[in-house]
């Protein structure tokens, strides 16, 4: 008897043991930072951790490293063997180089997927054919401009009669305005100079536009529209570097007209996201070029007054070959060093669900949805229809922007036409070292 | 063999075997890493190969013949010799200045060190907001003054990450050469009083002699510390436009985490790490023939 009572409880312990074996273990996930998607993404998490999560008995929580350097502090700690993290950041430009620390994740990306997730986006997360991550941000640009102002310029005699003589005297011929979703790049340029205090006393901002010239690769990406609506890439189909081009040329000169004209801040040559929002949001300037991510905060009428209400979204100006605009994901994968494959996995499966993004989207993010949840948020979210239409119609990626070299090509770019810009060096210069740069990075 | 003698021998290896521990400490905290960044900065390693191999000076001869390293050393040397030569010299304008107040309220020493509590980073954050011509106070409050100033403008940034520079570490050099004024005994300023030398003539020519050594080591901790910047400049500006701020510091970053080239990074800073020792082996002789 005492005997059976043994056998008995010996058998009840190792089944308790093996179930709790069975069950998986807590994860922990690298995300990028950053409002309004870190509240979103914390609220993605609660849902995970309360419903599939408790399921499995397996809880997920967050960390943040600071935008400014997160990739290099990624980067060095999955070369470093880290297990800090379970699941990490991924983005579209740099797929190619984390590509060697991360672990595939084509067996999850199911139909069911693809029903939740815009087949083009989980494109942008593939490198050498294999799928790193399931994207949770899109990210393009916008036009951003206040619909008071461009309609009165449209409207006004008196407004419309300085524009054609601003735009005579500067740019050398004779412009009339237009709404913005007709613009080319002209118009942005003329646009600016007459939305400009100092050229334009009557101006109701001070400045036209605001550049973000900061020596960022970021700012490159917000750039390049100038480039690839004029038919420019960084290589064409045969790999040849392609940077001395007209196309580039353009681009070039763009900026350099608006920022030689002070049609934007001064100190533009620090500005990123965060100081370009302040400014369009404080009422200084009439429009700009701005990520898509910004859009809740300036219909947010109790961060920027100025703005809500007024706001106005456009495709980016048209060149020759009509408007473009650069777009990538971010996503997140899975650290081929951590030993939680299978939960990360798990999470990973149940992240690419509607449940799971709807809700992300609702709460600020901007995840690629497919049609079906798009239209489930359509009405809270009516920027992110357009944010899909544009990805479509006039998202482009730069021949070699998913390889292992992108981010240091980006960031050779940032050096030198931020260089030029700002008057420490010739075009010819910087389209030189860049091109130099590329063949080297791009070298067998 | 005397007893003399054989006490100091004694002595001597008593000093080698208490010098054991500390030698290993800093075997193990210097001469590691040292021996590490010795092999990459002669090797291929990269992020997905730490180990690399063997690609003798290719590393070296990469780093000096690129430009752009120039272009950086020669930034970090004009900016540590400018911000160190302010920093010093104001701070010992307001030793002179401040000593009698500050013998009769020290606490007011706390005060002035504030700024170089502060991070360095936080420092470059806090003047992106400070000094931004729309929401910044400063620009602000002078331009309802009349002067309209763009301090992170192109044509005034390299003097504004000075001005910081110099605002967040003046105060160290203060705190030195405080203590090496406060060192000097009254009695010496007395009789020199009684000398008739008084004021200027008595800080010139009585406590300034006696301060070179303080000062020699806040020059050179000054210099060291000015030219080796990365955080507020990074913060702010990012090494632009173009390269115009890039400190070397910036630089061997960049070729680091953006450029990868992780062998040419660390033969960058080996280089600097042999200029930095012929430094200090200069200094150190001074301050030693100085005492």
């Amino acid at each position: 008897m005492l005997r059976s009572n043994f056998k008995t409880a010996t058998a009840a312990l190792l089944a308790t043991l093996l179930s709790g074996t069975a069950a998986l273990a807590d994860i922990t996930i690298l995300a990028w930072p950053g409002e309004p998607s870190e509240s979103a993404f914390r609220k993605v998490l609660d849902l995970y951790n309360t419903t599939e999560g408790a399921k499995n008995n397996s809880k997920a929580s967050v960390i943040y490293f600071s935008q400014q350097g997160f990739k290099e502090k990624m980067l060095a700690d999955v070369a470093a063997g880290s297990k800090e993290f379970d699941v990490m950041l991924t983005a579209t430009y740099d797929v190619g180089l984390y590509a060697p620390f991360m672990t595939p994740i084509d067996d999850i990306i199911t139909e069911d997927v693809y029903k939740v997730v815009s087949k083009n986006s989980i494109e942008t997360q593939k490198y050498e054919g294999k799928t790193y991550g399931i994207p949770t941000d899109l990210s393009l640009h916008f036009l951003y401009y206040r619909n008071d102002l461009i309609d009165q310029l449209n409207s006004d005699p008196a407004w419309k009669a300085k524009y054609e003589e601003i735009s005579e005297k500067i740019l050398g011929k004779k412009l009339s305005p237009k709404p913005a979703d007709q613009w080319n790049w002209d118009d942005f340029i003329a646009s600016a100079l007459f939305f400009t205090k100092s050229i334009n006393p009557d101006s109701p901002t001070r400045y036209g536009t605001v550049l973000q010239m900061k020596n960022l690769l970021y700012n490159i990406m917000l750039w390049q529209g100038t480039v690839a609506s004029n038919g420019g890439d960084w290589r064409d189909k045969d790999g040849n570097i392609t940077i001395d081009s007209p196309a580039y040329k353009r681009g070039l000169e763009i900026y350099k007209i608006i920022t030689d004209n002070e049609a934007t801040p001064g100190d533009s040559s620090t500005y990123e996201y965060g100081e370009a929002n302040s400014v369009f949001g404080a009422g200084q300037v009439a429009f700009m070029l701005q990520w898509n991510a910004a859009v809740p905060e300036f219909n947010d009428a109790t961060k920027y007054p100025a703005v809500a209400g007024k706001l106005g979204l456009s495709h980016e100006p048209a060149g020759s070959e009509g408007p473009k605009t650069h777009f990538h994901s971010l996503g997140l994968g899975i650290n081929k060093n951590s030993d939680k494959q299978d939960e990360a996995k798990k999470f990973l499966s149940w992240l690419g669900s509607s449940d799971a993004l709807t809700l992300y989207a609702k709460e600020g993010g901007s995840p690629p949805l497919a049609e079906g949840p798009l239209a489930v948020i359509a009405a809270d979210r009516p920027e992110m229809a357009l944010m899909g239409e544009h990805a479509a119609k006039y998202g482009f990626v730069m021949n070699g922007g998913t390889s292992a070299k992108a981010l240091g090509i980006y960031t050779n770019q940032a050096e030198n036409f931020t260089g030029y810009w700002t008057g420490e060096i010739e075009e010819d210069e910087a389209i030189a070292n860049v091109t130099a740069d590329m063949k080297k990075a791009f070298a067998p | 063999m005397s007893d003399a003698t054989s006490f100091e021998q004694q002595q001597r290896a008593s000093a080698r075997v208490l010098l054991v521990p500390l030698c290993l400490f800093m075997a193990a905290l210097l001469g590691f890493p040292t021996l590490i960044n010795l092999w990459y900065s002669f090797s291929d390693v990269s992020f997905q190969n730490l180990v690399g191999s063997f690609v003798g000076l290719d590393n070296y001869v990469a780093a000096l013949s690129n430009p752009k390293m120039w272009q950086a050393l020669g930034f970090s040397l004009k900016f540590a010799v400018l911000c160190t030569v302010i920093e010093v010299a104001a701070a010992l304008v307001l030793v002179f200045i401040l000593h009698p107040l500050l013998v009769k309220r020290p606490w007011m020493t706390a005060i002035l060190m504030l700024p170089m509590m502060v991070s360095p980073a936080l420092m470059g954050v806090m003047y992106r907001l400070i000094l931004n011509e729309f929401t910044g106070p400063i620009p602000v409050y002078l331009e309802m003054m009349g002067y309209g100033v763009n301090f992170l403008g192109r044509g005034n940034i390299y003097k504004t990450i000075v001005a910081i520079e110099v605002l967040q570490w003046t105060p160290f050099a203060f705190l030195i050469l405080l203590t090496a004024r406060q060192t000097i005994s009254y009695e010496l300023e007395e009789a020199a009083a009684v000398d008739g030398a008084t004021g200027f003539r008595s800080s010139f020519h009585i406590l300034l002699p006696l301060m070179i050594p303080a000062l020699v080591i806040v020059l050179f901790v000054r210099f060291i510390d000015s030219f080796r910047v990365f955080d507020h400049i990074y913060v702010l500006t990012g090494g632009g436009p173009g390269n115009l701020t890039t400190s070397i510091s910036i630089y061997i970053y960049k070729l680091f985490f953006v450029q990868h080239t992780l062998g040419e990074a660390v033969a960058v800073s080996i280089l600097l790490l042999l200029m930095s020792l012929a430094l200090i082996a200069s200094a150190m002789r001074l301050v030693v023939r100085r005492s």
